[in-house]
């Protein structure tokens, strides 16, 4: 060992090396704190680190040192290193800030993630770097996968720190610009959301036989349901057949106590059912109701009754407009997979008043901050490219002799 | 086409994968195999295409949904490898694994309703799980040929070859299937890598194929003895990624359905 050229056991002792002073690191001064990395200092380690990958890059024919540390059997041990920390990460249940000493319950601000993830990027800077320097055409896929990758890395661990969400809640017809932070802190944003409409539509509910006394769903250990199917309109739930008569989708109750189609907010999806078992036949609505209308369920003895579910969001969404301190306005209607983007600003729809459902008077938004977005993705593009180049080609025949090639 | 009409094409397409996989060690049979694993894979593909259809959504939200999509294409990348290589046992494992995962679906019925939650309602759910699954099974046919080849006294360049490509393709698929995820969750909950359980065996066994390929860029039988017991190890943290994850307690709370 220490003989040059270094190869697999110098890079197992220094990494290895690396997580150790890691764990002592983490045992004296506790925890990396990511926050230390918010602007501007991000920007400061990102230079140094960018400037020391392209100097030790240009140094590298004259180092064999500067070779070995961005050679394949150092890329290996990292590579290692990183399945060795995240199955640790992925076995211990993560919390927000560590409860434990060791500090592996909080793995991403553990200081051996830290180094480790330092020193890949150093050492993926640097032979990226090599070559860069000896530029070749038929090289692009390791370029693309490469630069990706590093780009990502580099883009998405300093740039957490400068990453912001929060969430806004806002009353259908008026405009909100305070939010909460995940301490339930209020602040007052530079962006304000006006919210014009709320709307939802669910999925047709599921019906069940409860015990009256006690709610419980029957057989209790393994509920029986029917599911409302436009196509499958007979079936079973806890020894009662079913037939489907009426769906309604957007129905309202009657004086009689029977329900008819009106589409309005108001409404609520209601069924009209035969059961039967045996000699027993019964027949009439169930309905799971909502803030504005009574449930109605179909009682099949002196125990059980036949109830809906409450129905499941098959979308909802809210009609906003976003105002920038500038007097910029954006209008959209928004939904989960939707968002609007408002510069450095992206708005999710993130909830409603799960008690009133399509009657909820509010609905909240995500808001999030995140300024290092587009060199992420461009990191996200870069890899997705060479992994088609992966597809297109596969692994080809020859064997390398030299980091090089 | 419910699914309580799954073992009116599953059975069939068993019986078609097994016999392909033993009639392609007979010279005489050889020809037919051929037509039995396609016929078999089609009868396949045609309940999940009339499945779909009945559930108006991708067949893609349960665990056992997933399942009948890595049956699917075991059976696609077992054949066309198969060709590709012409080793009989890539068939015959790849028949007998899609089976087994058929044979599952089989003795754990699941309820498959029409809903689809919203976070779900995306252009990129199909690709992203398609991309992933199938890598899934080209790695599982590698994952075949490393323990062939970890049986041989002495190793098969040719083997290796046929490992080193589908490792190449698979981690491909893996890794756009993962970027694909990033770009997605981006839109859905705001944050393109949050660490969720399943993210993180993704990271784990995308880690690990990676190291694979590294390794093997300079041969040396000591690497390659290291590299061919790796290839299974990374199949096992995938299946853990896939099935495992939402069994441990580090998994409490993940985002992800399976």
């Amino acid at each position: 060992m220490w003989q040059k050229p270094w190869g697999y056991p110098e890079s197992i002792v220094v990494v290895a090396g690396t997580l150790l002073i890691g764990l002592v690191l983490q045992l004296t001064v506790g925890a990396f704190d990511f926050y230390l990395l918010a602007f501007p200092n991000n920007i400061i380690l990102g230079s140094v680190i960018l400037v020391a990958a392209i100097g030790m890059g240009l140094s590298a024919s004259k180092s064999s040192f500067i070779r070995w540390f961005s050679g394949i059997p150092m890329s290996v041990i990292l590579i290692i290193a990183f399945v060795f920390l995240t199955l640790l990460m992925g076995s211990i249940l993560q919390v927000k800030s560590s409860n434990t000493k060791l500090g592996l319950d909080a793995m991403t601000s553990h200081w051996a993630f830290v180094l480790v993830y330092t020193l890949t990027l150093l050492s993926l800077g640097v032979i990226i770097v090599r070559r860069l320097l000896k530029f070749r055409i038929s090289d692009y896929a390791f370029h693309l996968n490469h630069i990706g990758l590093w780009l990502f890395l580099f883009a998405s661990g300093l740039g957490y720190a400068d990453m912001e969400r929060y969430i806004m809640y806002v009353r259908e017809g008026e405009t909100e610009w305070r939010v909460y932070d995940d301490q339930n802190n209020v602040k007052e944003l530079p962006l304000a959301i006006q919210l014009n409409d709320f709307d939802m539509d669910v999925y047709p509910p599921k019906l069940v036989v409860i015990d009256r006394s006690n709610g419980d769903v029957q057989p209790k250990d393994n509920p029986d349901i029917f599911q409302i199917d436009k196509d499958q309109n007979t079936g079973s739930v806890f020894g009662w057949d079913i037939e489907v008569q009426e769906y309604i989708h957007e129905a309202v109750r009657s004086a009689d106590s029977t329900y008819r189609p009106v589409p309005m907010p108001g409404a609520t999806p209601a069924v009209k059912i035969i059961a039967s078992r045996n000699d027993t036949i019964l027949e009439g609505w169930v309905c799971g109701g909502n803030q504005a209308q009574i449930h109605k369920t179909l009682p099949v003895d002196e125990k059980y009754s036949i109830v809906m579910t409450v129905a499941e969001p098959r979308s909802f969404r809210s009609d906003i407009v976003a105002f920038t301190e500038s007097g910029e306005q954006t209008a959209k209607v928004i939904e989960v997979n939707k968002p609007l983007s408002v510069g450095n600003w992206t708005i999710y729809q993130y909830g409603y008043d799960n008690n009133a459902g399509r009657l909820s008077s509010y609905s909240s938004f995500e808001l999030v901050y995140d300024p290092w977005l587009t060199p992420v993705y461009a990191g996200i593009i870069l890899m997705m490219l060479g992994s088609l180049t992966m597809l297109w080609t596969g692994r080809k025949g020859k064997e390398t002799s030299n980091d090089m090639e | 086409m419910t699914w309580n009409d799954f073992i009116y094409f599953a059975i069939p397409a068993i019986i078609l994968w097994i016999a392909s996989g033993s009639m392609v060690y007979f010279r005489k049979y050889v020809k037919i195999a051929d037509l039995t694993m396609l016929t078999g894979t089609a009868i396949f593909a045609l309940f999940i295409t009339l499945f779909w259809i009945h559930i108006e959504r991708p067949p893609m939200r349960t665990m056992g949904e997933t399942r009948l999509w890595y049956s699917f294409f075991l059976a696609v990348v077992g054949f066309v490898t198969y060709k590709r290589w012409k080793y009989p046992w890539l068939l015959s494992f790849s028949a007998l694994m899609a089976s087994i995962f058929v044979v599952i679906n089989l003795c754990k019925p699941e309820i498959h309703s029409k809903s689809l939650m919203p976070a779900l309602q995306s252009g990129w759910f199909v690709p992203h799980v398609t991309s992933y699954i199938l890598s899934y099974a080209m790695l599982g046919a590698a994952t075949i040929g490393a323990i062939i080849q970890l049986a041989k006294q002495k190793r098969d360049a040719r083997i290796f070859d046929f490992i080193d490509n589908l490792i190449y393709i698979g981690y491909g698929f893996l890794m756009l299937g993962l970027l694909m995820g990033a770009i997605w969750a981006k839109e859905a909950w705001g944050h393109y890598w949050s660490w969720d359980p399943k993210e993180t065996w993704a990271f784990v066994t995308a880690s690990a194929y990676l190291g694979y390929i590294h390794i093997r860029l300079r041969r040396n039988p000591l690497y390659d003895t290291f590299a061919l017991w790796l290839v299974p190890i990374a199949f096992l943290l995938l299946m853990i990624t896939w099935i495992g994850v939402n069994y441990l307690p580090s998994a409490q709370g993940s985002v992800h359905a399976y």
